[in-house]
C-alpha cells in the first residue's frame, strides 16, 4: 500500500534518547510505523507485526501501530531516529534542512524479521 | 584578441573557491601572473596554477578576452563573480555561484551548473546548455533585491526557488529576465518586476508572492496557487523589454496574498 | 550516615521551554527525585546519574576497538586532527551552556572550518525566513498574560513541549487570562489529530505538505480578496472563511510554530508566508509568533553566534572571516558532497539523527565526539571527550525559546574527570594553537 512519510517527535522518543539511545526503549519508542486506524485494517495483520517501509531512498523494517494521535487516513508517522532516517529523502534543495517530513513510501507486512538497534544500522553504514 | 585557456589538472578534493577567474582580474596580466593568482582549497590558499594548466595570453581590452576553462568543473566555486566584461566559456560542469553579480560580458556553461548561478546579477548573459541547480539568478540570504539586470539562459531545468526578489524597473530599462526549460517550486518567487519564462513545466507555487512582473509557463504547472485569480484567455504577450509572445495563454494576477491589487500576472498556457 | 540534598528552582536542560521550577533531591552525588518536571527532562536528570550508558574517561579507537586513555592523549590526538584539517565541520552545539558556543566559535576560526548547529535540521529555515521578512514576537510572558488566541501550526507541543501548555500558552492563569484554559481559543493546524490537536478548540486538518498554500490562501482573504477556488490544501473555503474571522477579532493572538513547516515541502517559505500572514493580521490585531526551539539552547546557539560572527549557524571560517550560506555551508549538506575530512561533533547525535547518505559520508572520516552518553555517533567516534551535562553538573547560560537567558544551576558533581563542555573545548584551543605556531 501507498503511504504518505512524516516524521517527528513523540514523547516516548523524547524519552529514550536521554541516556538510553542503545538500548530497548529507543527501539520501542522509534523503530514503530503509526497507522491510521482504518488503514491499518487494510494491512490484515496483528499490531506489532513488522512491516517493511520501502521509498526511493532506502528501506527499513519497523513495528506496526495503530496511531493514538489519528485520525490522519493515507498517512504513516514514524518517530524521529535512525530508523525514519534510513528511508527518507536527504535532498535539501538548497536550504540545509533535509526534507524529513513528506516522502512517498510502501509498505508491505513481513511476517518475520528482526528489526535492527539503532547502533546495527549504523554500523550498516560504515 | 586575448584568448586564454585553463586546464583543470586534477580534481579539488574540497570545494575550490576560483573568484579571481574573471576576465576582469585577467586584464593586462602576463601568463606568469594570473598563474599566481589566489584560488582557495578548503582553508588553503593556493595558485591559480597548482590546479590548472594555462595557455595563451589575457590582452588589455576587457571585452576581448575570452578565458575557455575544460575540465570537470563541479566542485570549483565562483567562476566568473563580479564580471563586468569579455567571455568565459566552461567546457564541463561547474560549481556553484558561477557569474555571481556579474554586469557585463557573457558566460557560456557546456554542461551543468550547480546552485546560485547567476545570483544577484546586475548585467551581461550567462547561458547554461544542461540543468541548473536552485537559487538560479536569486538574491542571496536575506537581501531584498535579487538580480537586477541581465539575462539567464538554461536550457535544461533550474532547480527550486529560482530568481527570487528579482527586482527590474521599466523606468530604469532593467529587465532581469530568466529562460528555461524546466522549472523547480518556488519558480519567481517575491518577484518585483522580473520576467521569467518557462519554456516547459513548472512544478508548484509558480509566482508566489509575487509583487509585479512576468511570469510565463509554455507548459503546464502542477497546481496554481489559491491566491491567483483568473483574468482571462490572451493569445499575445507583450513583455516590458518588447519581446512578444504569440500562443494561447490563460492570465492570472496574483499574487493576491501580497496584496490586493497586485500588478503581477501569470500566464499559463492553454 | 546518607547525605541527603534538596534543590528548588532548578532549570531544566531539556527542550525550549526552559521550565524553571524544578525540585531535585540527591542522595549523596547520586539523583533520586525529580518533581514538576516533564516526562523527558525527569529522563534527562537522571541519566546523569553514573550507569553503563554513560562515559567517564576519555576513549579512542585503537584497531577497531574503543579503549579508555588519558585526557591528554584523547586531547592531544583531537587537536592535532583538527590542526592538520583542511576542512573540518563542527556540528552540534545547541545542547550545551553558552561558555561552550563561544569557545566553538574561536576554535573553529583559528582551524579554518565550517561551524553548524543543530538549527540546521531544526529550526533553520525559520531563521531563514525571519532574515527575509522580519519577526514581530514576544516573550512567552506576555503571551501567558496577554494572549486570548494561540494558533499552534505545525507543532505538537504535547509530545515535543511537554510542560509549554500549562505553563505559558494553555491552563496557566494569566494576568487578563484570569480563567486560564476557558479564557483562550486554541487553534491547532496540522494534517494529523495530534493530542494538542484532541484539546484544541479548533482542528485543521490540511493535507500534508500544502501549508504554504493555505497560508497565502488566509492572507488574500484577510486583504478582502474572493478566491476562486472551493477548497485549499484540503481544507473548505468555508472553514478557513471561519478562521480568518477568529483571527482577525482576537484581542492578542499567538503563532507558535513547528517542524511541521520547516520540514515540510516549501520549509523556510513556509515559515515566510506564515509570517507575512502575522504581519497582514497585525492590521487588524494584535498578533505575534514564535518558533517551538526544539533543543533547550539551540536559541542560545544561534544568538551566541550571531554577536560573535554576524551568523546564526552554516558559517564558514576557511577564509579567515565568517560567510554564511545554508545549503552550502550546512552540515549535511557539506556530508552529502564530502566536501570536509574530520567532523568534531559535541552534545549532539548526527548518526541518528541525519539521513542516510550523510551518515554513510560521515562515518569515512575521522569522527570527534564530544558527548556524555552512548550514542550511535559517538560508538562510531574515533575519540571520546566526555564532559560534564550542562544544567546538572556544571553551571552556564541557556536562552529560552523567546530569547530570554536564563542562568542554569549546577546540582551534582560530575563522575570522576568529566570536564565541562567550556573547558574541553578551552584546551583543544590551546592545543591546536601551540600545533599550528600560534
Amino acid at each position: 500500500m501507498k503511504f504518505f512519510l512524516t516524521t517527528g517527535r513523540t514523547i516516548d522518543q523524547g524519552v529514550a534518547l536521554e541516556g538510553q539511545k542503545l538500548g530497548r526503549e529507543n527501539i520501542k519508542a522509534c523503530a514503530i510505523c503509526e497507522f491510521d486506524k482504518d488503514d491499518f485494517a487494510k494491512l490484515d495483520c496483528m499490531i506489532g507485526t513488522p512491516v517493511k517501509v520501502t521509498t526511493k531512498f532506502g528501506e527499513v523494517v519497523v513495528y506496526s501501530q495503530i496511531s493514538e494521535q489519528g485520525p490522519h487516513p493515507g498517512i504513516i508517522f514514524i518517530p524521529m531516529g535512525p530508523w525514519a532516517n534510513a528511508v527518507i529523502n536527504s535532498e535539501t534543495y538548497g536550504t540545509g534542512m533535509p526534507s524529513y517530513k513528506g516522502t512517498e513510501a510502501e509498505v508491505e507486512v513481513v511476517k518475520s524479521g528482526r528489526i535492527l538497534t539503532a547502533l546495527e544500522i549504523i554500523k550498516s553504514y560504515k | 584578441m586575448g584568448k586564454i585557456e585553463l586546464t583543470l589538472k586534477k580534481e579539488p578534493t574540497f570545494s575550490l573557491e576560483a573568484e579571481s577567474i574573471t576576465p576582469d582580474n585577467f586584464k593586462g596580466k602576463t601568463q606568469k601572473d594570473i598563474a599566481n593568482l589566489i584560488i582557495f582549497h578548503g582553508n588553503e590558499k593556493l595558485s591559480l596554477k597548482d590546479y590548472f594548466d594555462i595557455k595563451g595570453t589575457a590582452g588589455n581590452n576587457l571585452d576581448d578576452i575570452e578565458i575557455v576553462i575544460n575540465g570537470n568543473l563541479s566542485k570549483v566555486k565562483r567562476i566568473g563573480e563580479k564580471m563586468s566584461g569579455g567571455a568565459i566559456t566552461i567546457n564541463g560542469d561547474v560549481g556553484m555561484h558561477v557569474g555571481n553579480t556579474m554586469n557585463g560580458g557573457k558566460i557560456v556553461v557546456n554542461g551543468n551548473a550547480a546552485d546560485w548561478a547567476g545570483a544577484m546579477m546586475e548585467g551581461g548573459e550567462l547561458e547554461i546548455t544542461g540543468n541548473a541547480g536552485n537559487y538560479v539568478g536569486a538574491a542571496y540570504r536575506g537581501n531584498w533585491e535579487g538580480m537586477t539586470n541581465g539575462v539567464i539562459k538554461v536550457k535544461g531545468s533550474v532547480g527550486y526557488e529560482s530568481m527570487i526578489w528579482a527586482r527590474g524597473s521599466t523606468p530604469k530599462k532593467r529587465f532581469p529576465k530568466l529562460i528555461c526549460g524546466s522549472a523547480g517550486q518556488f519558480f519567481g518567487l517575491h518577484n518585483h518586476g522580473g520576467i521569467i519564462i518557462c519554456e516547459g513545466n513548472a512544478e508548484a507555487r509558480v509566482a508566489a508572492d509575487q509583487a509585479r512582473g512576468f511570469v510565463v509557463v509554455k507548459g503546464k504547472i502542477g497546481r496554481i496557487m489559491p491566491s491567483f485569480k483568473k483574468i482571462g484567455e490572451v493569445s499575445e504577450i507583450e513583455l516590458p523589454d518588447g519581446e512578444k509572445i504569440s500562443g494561447k495563454f490563460i492570465e492570472y494576477s496574483g499574487d493576491h496574498a501580497t496584496s490586493a491589487k497586485t500588478k503581477g500576472r501569470l500566464y499559463v498556457a492553454r | 550516615m546518607k547525605k541527603f540534598k534538596n534543590f528548588e528552582d532548578v532549570v531544566c536542560p531539556f527542550c525550549g521551554t526552559l521550565c524553571d521550577d524544578l525540585k531535585i533531591i540527591l542522595e549523596d552525588n547520586k539523583i533520586i527525585e525529580v518533581d514538576n518536571a516533564c516526562a523527558i527532562g525527569t529522563a534527562k536528570f537522571f541519566s546523569s546519574n553514573v550507569s553503563e550508558h554513560r562515559y567517564t574517561k576519555p576513549m579512542m579507537r585503537n584497531n577497531d576497538k574503543l579503549e579508555k586513555v588519558t585526557w591528554d592523549e584523547a586531547l592531544n590526538k583531537a587537536a592535532e586532527l583538527l590542526a592538520n584539517a583542511k576542512r573540518p565541520l563542527s556540528y552540534g552545539w545547541s545542547s550545551t551552556e553558552c561558555d561552550a558556543q563561544r569557545k566553538a566559535v574561536e576554535l573553529m576560526e583559528i582551524c579554518g572550518g565550517v561551524l553548524d548547529n543543530t538549527a540546521s535540521v531544526c529550526h533553520g529555515p525559520s531563521l531563514l525566513a525571519i532574515q527575509d521578512v522580519g519577526c514581530p514576537t514576544s516573550t512567552l510572558g506576555e503571551y501567558k498574560n496577554r494572549a486570548d488566541l494561540v494558533l499552534f501550526w505545525g507543532s505538537n507541543p504535547v509530545h515535543a513541549h511537554p510542560r509549554h501548555m500549562s505553563r505559558y500558552s494553555d491552563f496557566i492563569r494569566g494576568y487578563f487570562r484570569v480563567d486560564g484554559h476557558l479564557d483562550r481559543t486554541i487553534i491547532v493546524v496540522d494534517p494529523r489529530t495530534t493530542h494538542t490537536a484532541q484539546m484544541a478548540d479548533m482542528h485543521i486538518r490540511l493535507n500534508p505538505g500544502e501549508d504554504y498554500e493555505l497560508f497565502n490562501a488566509i492572507r488574500a482573504m484577510c486583504r478582502g480578496v474572493e478566491l476562486d477556488v472551493k477548497e485549499v490544501a484540503g481544507v473548505p473555503i468555508k472553514q478557513i472563511k471561519e478562521l480568518v474571522e477568529i483571527l482577525k477579532s482576537c484581542k492578542f493572538g499567538v503563532l507558535f510554530f513547528g517542524l511541521g513547516l520547516t520540514m515540510s515541502k516549501g520549509k523556510h517559505r513556509n515559515v515566510d508566508a506564515g509570517i507575512s500572514l502575522i504581519r497582514e493580521l497585525n492590521e487588524h490585531t494584535k498578533f505575534n509568533l514564535t518558533p517551538m526551539r526544539g533543543h533547550y539552547n539551540v536559541s542560545g546557539a544561534n544568538i551566541v553566534f550571531t554577536w560573535t560572527t554576524g551568523y546564526p549557524y552554516s558559517i564558514d571560517f576557511s577564509r579567515d572571516y565568517p560567510r554564511y550560506n545554508p545549503g552550502e555551508f550546512s552540515a549535511v549538506d557539506i556530508l552529502k558532497r564530502n566536501d570536509f575530512d574530520v567532523t568534531l561533533i559535541v552534545a549532539s547525535d548526527p548518526a541518528s539523527n541525519f539521513p542516510k547518505d550523510a551518515v554513510i559520508n560521515m562515518l569515512k572520516k575521522p569522527l570527534i565526539s564530544v558527548e556524555p552518553h552512548k550514542t550511535p555517533t559517538s560508538e562510531m567516534a574515533d575519540i571520546i571527550l566526555p564532559p560534564a551535562i550542562a544544567g546538572i553538573e556544571c553551571e552556564g547560560t541557556a536562552y529560552r525559546m523567546d530569547k530570554v537567558p536564563i542562568r542554569l544551576r549546577k546540582v551534582k558533581n560530575a563522575p570522576e574527570d568529566c570536564m565541562a563542555d567550556y573547558e574541553i573545548i578551552e584546551k583543544l584551543i590551546e592545543k591546536v594553537k601551540e600545533l599550528k605556531g600560534e
